[in-house]
């Protein structure tokens, strides 16, 4: 309020009504009655109509003499429109309505404020999530700028990468856990595995000989499968796609008939995969896999959407429509997971585009969601296409 | 290193390439796995590795720690897999002749890991830490040869002197 009175002071058109006011600004302690004469009848009714009373208004010419240097920047900024326009009365009030009914320049001010602030917290998270890996399943938020760091910079591993590894490994088969179950002694393994184990040698934990109550009920932990995905998406995309390869393994989670619709466009790219997944051949699985990607992609893009839409919506549509079949089809929780995790980077995207100084993620982001994009589409096509055509 | 992982890969691309074999390949993965990580960050004093072009049949070499009538001595060990490790123990037998309460004549180990205590999130170079500590402190409560561990309780000087020779005539 305040601001935006001294604002109208100062601006070189008002300056004439109102140099009394800021000449004399004694007058102003005297009292109510000599303050009618401070300003024009006319100014008086613009400020009733900005609804300002008498007092703000004096109190605003006061705050005139000793605002500081950046209270005037910010004043010259906003006035700048003004200062086009002929001094008439007419449009004084006018511009007096303006400024008073629309709080514009606080509002600007509020975002400069608040974007850096909002910045520095971005950092903030970043960097003890990076240091305190220990704490890595413990906030959801923690993990996604975590996930953001490292996703994006797949090739440029941050230096924790191997102890991460190690820490979000599997004890039973070694590798990442793949859809994490946690005991009620806290450690996590596959979910495949622990199912295994509870069956195979009792129901202990592998790590720490602690009774589990019942293997059969083991629910993946989503958070801690989260940023797993966020963290290795491409171990991920692999196990995922060499689980599809083998009906045998998933075999008791669906029935053998979806399976098999499913099984063959993976085969192709997937034996890709199994290949690459070789030590040797590590370097070259990111070009590969990009061009898995794109066949997929193409193919389903003529498929199921001839025209083609932008990034979101199409993802959108994507997950929408499985979310929507998964109505009309039992058992397909891979294609609400699908969804689930299309949304979730949806969302990254939308969140972190407020922050314009990660551009560089972009590219990367880009890439990992494409895979997801491909292979919701590649499901959807696959189930859409079952009865009319093959792809 | 090259030729282990060599190996290792044929069976994993094999593993992967002919869908006949899934079932071995989780194992057969972990068992990978376990090889690099002993190629990478070996426990002290350990070597171990497949065979041959068999990933499931393991040597190991144990060298007999200081402080002990078993020091200077190299022990070589039969390491097997079975087809649905991690959730079986491997099976492992000591080739080299040792005077130990808890290893018999056929080399056969008692170590509680290997059989009821088994999990399936220990691993190769877990379990040769486990034998390398039997080394040095023999469990004479559940012992495979009981006059080992009479003697062992009764006499140790004697026991490790015993011990020394045995070392000294098949381990060296």
């Amino acid at each position: 309020m305040g601001n935006d009175g001294e604002e109208l002071f100062k601006s070189p058109l008002n300056s004439k009504n109102h140099s009394p006011a800021t000449q004399k600004p004694e007058v102003v302690d005297n009292g109510r009655g000599k303050t009618e004469t401070l300003f024009s009848p006319r100014f008086r009714s613009a400020a009733e109509m900005a609804g300002w009373d008498e007092e703000a208004l004096l109190i605003a010419s006061l705050i005139v003499e000793d605002t500081p240097d950046r209270h005037i920047k910010q004043k010259k900024r906003s006035l700048l429109p003004n200062l086009k326009t002929p001094p008439t009365n007419s449009r004084r009030k006018r511009r007096a309505q303006r400024q008073s009914s629309t709080s514009l320049p606080i509002a600007v001010l509020d975002l400069e404020d608040d974007a850096p602030a909002k910045e520095d917290r971005g950092k903030n998270l970043t960097e003890p999530a990076i240091l305190e890996k220990e704490n890595k399943k413990k906030l959801k938020c923690e993990s996604d700028a975590q996930g953001s760091s490292v996703s994006s910079s797949s090739s440029v591993a941050i230096p924790c990468m191997d102890r991460l590894r190690e820490e979000l490994s599997c004890a039973i088969c070694l590798e990442i856990c793949f859809e994490p179950s946690t005991t009620p002694c806290g450690h996590s393994f596959c979910k495949k595995c622990l199912r295994s184990a509870a069956d195979k040698c009792g129901k202990k934990c592998p790590k720490c000989r602690q009774l589990i109550s019942n293997g059969r009920s083991c629910t993946v932990n989503t958070v801690l499968w989260n940023t797993i995905q966020l963290l290795f998406p491409q171990e991920i995309e692999a196990r995922k796609a060499s689980g599809a390869s083998n009906p045998r393994e998933d075999q008791q989670r669906q029935s053998p008939a979806e399976r098999r619709v499913v099984n063959p466009p993976y085969n192709v790219g997937n034996r890709n995969v199994e290949l690459l997944n070789s030590p040797e051949s590590e370097n070259r699985t990111q070009h590969y896999r990009v061009r898995i990607n794109r066949d997929n992609r193409r193919r389903n893009v003529n498929i199921v959407r001839p025209s083609s839409s932008s990034e979101t919506r199409m993802s959108r549509g994507g997950g929408g429509e499985v979310v929507r079949r998964r109505n009309e089809l039992p058992g397909q929780d891979e294609d609400a997971a699908l969804a689930f995790r299309l949304q979730r980077q949806e969302f990254m995207v939308v969140f972190r585009g407020s922050n314009n100084e990660q551009l560089q993620y972009r590219s990367s982001l880009a890439m990992a969601r494409e895979n997801l994009r491909a292979m919701a589409t590649r499901a959807a096509s696959i189930r859409s296409s079952r009865g009319r055509t093959n792809s | 290193m090259n030729t282990s992982s060599g190996g290792g890969m044929a069976a994993l691309g094999g593993g992967g390439r002919s869908w006949s074999t899934t079932s071995v390949s989780a194992s057969g993965k972990r068992i990978q796995r376990e090889m690099a990580e002993l190629n990478t960050d070996p426990p002290p004093d350990c070597f171990a590795g497949p065979k041959g072009d068999n990933l499931y049949h393991w040597v190991a070499t144990l060298i007999g720690p200081h402080g002990t009538p078993y020091h200077g001595g190299i022990f070589f060990l039969d390491i097997t897999f079975p087809s649905d490790y991690p959730f079986k123990p491997p099976k492992v037998v000591f080739k080299t002749r040792i005077y130990h309460c808890n290893v018999d004549s056929a080399g056969n180990v008692s170590l509680d890991i290997l059989k009821d205590s088994w999990s399936p999130a220990l691993t190769v170079p877990k379990i040769l830490i486990a034998l390398r500590s039997i080394f040095t402190s023999p469990d004479t409560y559940k012992p495979l040869v009981p006059g080992i561990a009479h003697l062992y309780l009764a006499d140790k000087a004697k026991h490790d002197e015993l011990a020394e020779e045995w070392t000294m005539r098949f381990a060296k």
